[in-house]
């Protein structure tokens, strides 16, 4: 056997130039790959962050008709008191209650919908880091009645300065509308920009105030935990306790992300399988021309007594040093450059503008779980043995008599 | 002692095809234990065939052939292949050497397949190398040497394997005379001192020159055999 091993290994070296030609073909293809996979983990990893940290949390409790209707009605009773014994769990961070009031915001120049959310800065800040999202302004300072954080991008289309007034207008408790003036305290800019558009912040007692509600009294709790695998398990073991609540894990608040958290991962293989099939035709390839080429030297070695198995491990062994060498190769080159795109982040730059639109970050920092190394992996080993078999089969057909003959 | 280690009865090869040609037509043959045998002919007389046949390269058409006593007509293509490692040396025309093997190798390659231990193969290698006059190459690859020398090489791993009989097909057509006359010298004192048994295929007057028995093929039928 080691002796087979030893002809392999010095064959694949004596066309030096078309074997280096296959493993840089395989190292770079792999490099593309896996290179790819890592830019959409990053991409989906700080999506998935994102979306937890600045919008969702880890879970939110709501009355259960309010997510359907979205009506202030359907506000909980003693929210503070859920809000303190979520709290009570190890695991949690913070959480912020909130009051969610669908409103009509009406500046000089326009009015549209808008979607007015009551806070207590201080939770916000720690469940959602508002207050890292403010560009111009302050967080809730410097303006006593009614003041409102709007995003940079509202600002723009209704018109709006630092200390600009918009009358906000919403249903209380009783069905009445009431319209209510708010003072721009702060703009900010979350990176969403579907958020961006409809979302603004106000405090949460001015709203409780407006609507009609006691200061227990919210329609929103937003918990933020220190483990993302965690958060499907405690929400469900809080949905047990408190049945006539609706708990729901970030993943069911918004479904579409679930989907893309899954479909990417599937995504990232098939991209990384059409690579490594184009790849192995051209393993087979190169290996038919060297099996062809070295007719009668394989046809001397049956004549001389090696027998089939041995030839055609032979010729596996050397299409699998052609691969094995070029992908793990590839691998490597792939690893550190996602290290290094991963800590440098790559501007996407003008593409990035349109990413940020349907809230991606417009800078991407790669980065590929272990798990999908593993993958690929064994994705490029079963590449390597397919490529390996047909050229193997191929020597085998040999007639040795005439195979000798051959000049 | 004379032993036979070569018979062939009624020995055919026919190809078909447009024409039907006989390359192999009938052959009787009984090759003894020890002899210096060349089998001549014009081209396309049959030589290379007849030889592929008692090599166990090619199967008859009709007829038997039995080495030692071993019928090789109906043995299964991974038997065959077993059956040349244990007792058929092989040097071809043009040499056939392993290119990336070194003298060396080339020549304990088959011992490696015949599961020799080390000691026994480093000793034979040596020995064998020496008496076709390369020990000062033993580690030079066929890239690296004159055709005489690789075929010399050929000569030593074709011996390697301990066989009952080597089979050279042409083995100087690709030589100078000074090679052809070296070669010669070597197989004849093979045959002379170990008693191996040499069977050529050939058009060289040189080798038939050399030969103790010469078997002339005209048309795949056996017209001579001359014993000197």
């Amino acid at each position: 056997m080691n002796q087979i091993t030893k002809i392999a290994w010095r064959n694949i070296w004596r066309n030096r130039v078309r074997s280096l030609v296959v493993i840089i073909a395989l190292a770079l293809g792999l490099w593309a790959g896996t290179f790819t996979s890592g830019f959409y983990e990053g991409m989906m990893k700080q999506k998935v962050d994102d979306v937890i940290q600045s919008e969702l949390s880890h879970f939110q409790v709501h009355d259960t008709a309010f997510r359907d209707e979205l009506i202030v009605t359907h506000f909980m009773e003693d929210a503070t008191e859920i809000q303190r014994s979520i709290e009570q769990n190890s695991n949690v961070i913070s959480t912020s209650g909130r009051v969610i009031a669908t409103s009509m915001m009406a500046s000089a120049n326009k009015t549209g919908g808008v979607k007015l959310i009551g806070i207590d800065p201080e939770e916000e800040k720690r469940t959602t880091q508002l207050d890292q999202k403010l560009q111009e302004g302050a967080y809730f300072e410097g303006i006593k009645r009614n003041p409102i954080l709007v995003s940079r991008k509202m600002a723009e289309e209704y018109k709006l300065k630092l200390r600009s007034k918009v009358v906000m207008t919403f249903q209380d408790l009783n069905g009445e509308i009431v319209a209510s003036s708010f003072r721009v305290v702060g703009l900010y800019s979350s990176g969403n920009g579907m958020l961006d558009e409809v979302n603004a912040y106000a405090r949460r007692s001015d709203l409780q105030g407006l609507i009609g509600l006691a200061p227990e009294q919210y329609h929103q709790v937003a918990v933020l935990i220190d483990d993302h695998q965690l958060a499907e398990s405690i929400a469900g073991s809080y949905q047990e306790q408190h049945p006539h609540l609706e708990v729901l894990p970030w993943l069911d608040l918004a479904p579409g992300m679930r989907y893309m958290v899954e479909a990417s991962g599937t995504f990232a293989y098939i991209i990384v399988a059409i690579i490594l099939i184009a790849l192995l035709f051209s393993v087979v390839n190169t290996m038919l021309m060297a099996v062809l080429e070295r007719t009668r030297e394989i046809g001397m070695l049956m004549a001389v007594g090696m027998n089939k198995s041995k030839v055609f491990f032979m010729i596996m062994l050397e299409t699998l040093f052609l691969s094995l060498i070029g992908g793990p190769v590839g691998l490597l080159i792939a690893f550190g450059f996602i290290r290094y795109t991963g800590s440098q982040g790559i501007d996407l730059g003008a593409i990035g503008e349109s990413y940020a639109e349907m809230g991606f970050s417009a800078v991407v920092y790669p980065q590929l779980g272990l798990s999908s190394y593993i993958s690929i992996t064994l994705m490029v080993l079963v590449m390597a043995i397919l490529a390996a078999i047909y050229p193997a089969r191929k020597a085998l057909k040999l007639n040795p008599a005439e195979a000798v003959r051959k000049i | 002692m004379e032993q036979l280690v070569i018979e062939t009865k009624n020995l055919s090869k026919i190809y078909e095809g447009a024409v039907e040609v006989r390359a192999v037509d009938n052959v009787d043959l009984q090759i003894q234990n020890g002899e210096f045998t060349a089998i001549v002919g014009p081209s396309g007389s049959g030589k290379t065939t007849l030889l592929n046949m008692i090599g166990g390269l090619d199967r008859p058409t009709s007829g038997s052939i039995r080495v030692n006593g071993v019928e090789l007509s109906g043995m299964r293509e991974n038997e065959l292949i077993d059956f040349r490692l244990r007792h058929i040396g092989f040097v071809f025309q043009s040499y056939n050497l392993i290119p990336v093997l070194t003298a060396r190798e080339n020549t304990e390659f088959i011992m490696l397949m015949q599961n020799v231990d080390k000691a026994l193969r480093n000793e034979r290698v040596e020995k064998l190398l020496s008496e076709v006059g390369l020990s000062d190459k033993m580690d030079s690859r066929p890239s690296q040497l004159s055709g005489g020398q690789q075929q010399r090489v050929a000569v030593a791993r074709a011996l390697a394997s301990k066989p009952d009989f080597v089979l050279a097909d042409e083995p100087t057509a690709n030589l100078d005379s000074k090679s052809t006359a070296n070669l010669l010298d070597i197989m004849a004192r093979l045959n002379r001192d170990e008693g191996t048994t040499f069977i050529f295929s050939t058009h060289d007057q040189r080798v038939i020159d050399r030969a103790r028995r010469v078997i002339t093929l005209v048309d795949g039928k056996i017209v001579s055999d001359e014993q000197r």
